[in-house]
């Protein structure tokens, strides 16, 4: 009897030790990042004039690694992403990657009033895919925002944002769906290219 | 006997859960460096519906010449702004890029029920143009105007007393779902911030979690009971429906105390209250046509996928 004591008890070890060993769960992968971003958006240094540039690039880089922009931008394309070449594949996710910081993070930064992130729970839809549920708390709404992420091995990192129902890479897709029926591949990220360049043109307006 | 036994599962047990922890680092990236050769013979799922062989033949043509296609973009010399990141070797692509695997659709189609048809597109078009030009000329600067003059503390006493004022839809739209427990608390909530809030202006049942107000109207209640959105349709004025949700917007509109009153009043009324909810909202438009490429379609996509999850909770 003590000897099955012992086996069993070293076979538990064994599971907490493999559970463990896999590392951060993806709500406490979500919440270091996610709190980082807050605490320079509220930060009065990254304020004015030319800190304003360096906060979001801060922001930039923290959100690099969080998001998985080439998994995004695969399945905003979804079928058409077949259809790309490679090389086409790859200028699309660093465009799109740049449009969609350019786009979010000005947004982010400009209209932030201080609005709190409550973080809920983590759903694992499988082993290697999770949701977890945020709310962003405005003063007179609440607004849910949950993140899907993926850990291929390397981390969690987020593939789609979903606010208030709505997912981002669905609604991407509906538009590239549509636009790709007409255009090209290349026309396509001639398109986003122009957006990006437009979006520059702004931000040195101002 | 059974002792040894058990001892043998324990320790191929341990030995398997601590190397599968270990593992799982190396074997992520072998994986996506097999998938392009997987691309040619890839067996058609039977539960995409879609035309893949149309789309399998070119991407075969492409995956099997990637590096002369790098070749012709490099020379084509295609500008591409603020990238510097992009000047790629010849055939030195990252696995990432040459993974034709789309598994994840195969998850995703069970979720895509909401396939909406635009037959009126033209016409939606013209009205989207029209809602557009009204917000940019109208309903934004009166909206900013109106929010610069009147507190916040009137405005959301105002919002209070319209919320209050559309009980009777929600309470409906719940009893029509069943949701027995959440027409009971509007009813309450009804009663508590018309007492306690002085006729609806203000909101003390925020306080109570057992009385929250759940956004629910005609258009859900039909959709839980599987009626389909028909067409897509953009309303002057009104904005993004379908021919679902206006039947439902026509239907909560017998339950609106409002809709009674003599005329001119009502539309004073409804458009006070268009004015105070855009007044909150002032600037959520102008995000989505800077976030979208073609905000027509844009639009349209995040209407239909938030009634959708709102028919769903």
């Amino acid at each position: 009897m003590k000897k099955v004591t012992v086996w069993l008890v070293l076979g538990l070890f064994g599971m907490i030790a493999a559970s463990v060993s896999g590392a951060q769960g993806p709500l406490e992968a979500l919440r270091g990042p996610i709190n980082e971003v807050v605490s320079v958006l509220q930060d009065p240094q990254y304020q004015r004039g030319e800190q304003v540039e360096a906060g979001r690039e801060k922001i930039w880089s923290v959100i690099g690694s969080l998001f998985d922009f080439t998994e995004m931008a695969k399945r905003s394309l979804a079928r058409n992403w077949r259809v790309f070449s490679p090389m086409e594949r790859k200028k699309f996710s660093e465009v799109f990657a740049r449009f969609l910081g350019n786009t979010y993070l000005d947004k982010i930064q400009k209209d932030y009033q201080n609005e709190e992130v409550v973080f809920g729970k983590q759903e694992m839809l499988n082993s290697t895919k999770a949701s977890v549920k945020t709310t962003v708390m405005r003063d007179t709404v609440e607004i849910p925002v949950d993140y899907k992420m993926l850990n291929r091995g390397g981390g969690w990192r987020v593939y789609d944002v979903n606010i208030e129902g709505v997912s981002l890479v669905k609604n991407y897709r509906t538009q590239f769906g549509k636009i790709l029926m007409r255009k090209s591949p290349a026309d396509l990220i001639e398109r986003l290219q122009k957006k990006v360049a437009e979006q520059k043109e702004q931000g040195e307006q101002e | 006997m059974m002792s040894t036994a058990y001892r043998l599962v324990l320790l191929v047990m341990v030995l398997v859960s601590v190397g599968c922890a270990h593992t799982a680092n190396e074997t992520a990236p072998v994986m996506s460096a097999s998938a392009p050769g997987e691309n040619v013979p890839e067996p058609m799922k039977g539960a995409v519906e879609d035309p893949t062989s149309d789309v399998a033949a070119p991407s075969a043509k492409a995956a099997a010449v990637p590096s002369a296609g790098s070749n012709e973009q490099i020379r084509a010399g295609a500008p591409v702004a603020g990238d510097d990141e992009s000047s790629v070797a010849d055939g030195q692509i990252e696995d990432v890029y040459l993974d034709d695997d789309l598994d994840f659709l195969d998850e995703e189609l069970e979720e895509e029920i909401y396939a909406v048809s635009d037959p009126l597109a033209p016409w939606n078009r013209m009205m989207f143009n029209f809602n557009d030009k009204l917000y940019f000329w109208f309903l934004k600067p009166v909206s900013s105007g109106y929010v610069s003059v009147v507190p916040s503390l009137v405005r959301s006493g105002i919002s209070n007393f319209f919320d209050n004022l559309s009980t009777p839809i929600r309470m409906t739209s719940s009893l029509l779902q069943g949701k027995g427990t959440q027409a009971q608390a509007e009813f309450a909530r009804f009663l508590f911030n018309t007492t306690f809030g002085v006729f609806g202006f203000g909101s003390p049942a925020d306080d109570y979690p057992h009385l929250t107000k759940k956004d629910e109207d005609l258009g859900q209640a039909l959709g839980a009971h599987g009626v389909g959105n028909g067409w897509y349709v953009v309303w002057p004025v009104l904005g993004p429906s379908t021919l679902r949700d206006t039947v439902g917007t026509v239907g909560d509109a017998f339950m609106n105390p409002v809709s009674y009153l003599p005329l001119g009043a009502s539309m004073g009324i409804t458009g006070e209250k268009k004015l105070n909810e855009t007044s909150y909202r002032i600037g959520d438009y102008e995000t989505l046509k800077e976030a979208s490429i073609d905000p027509y379609e844009a639009l349209r996509d995040a209407y239909l996928q938030h009634r959708q999850t709102k028919v769903e909770d």
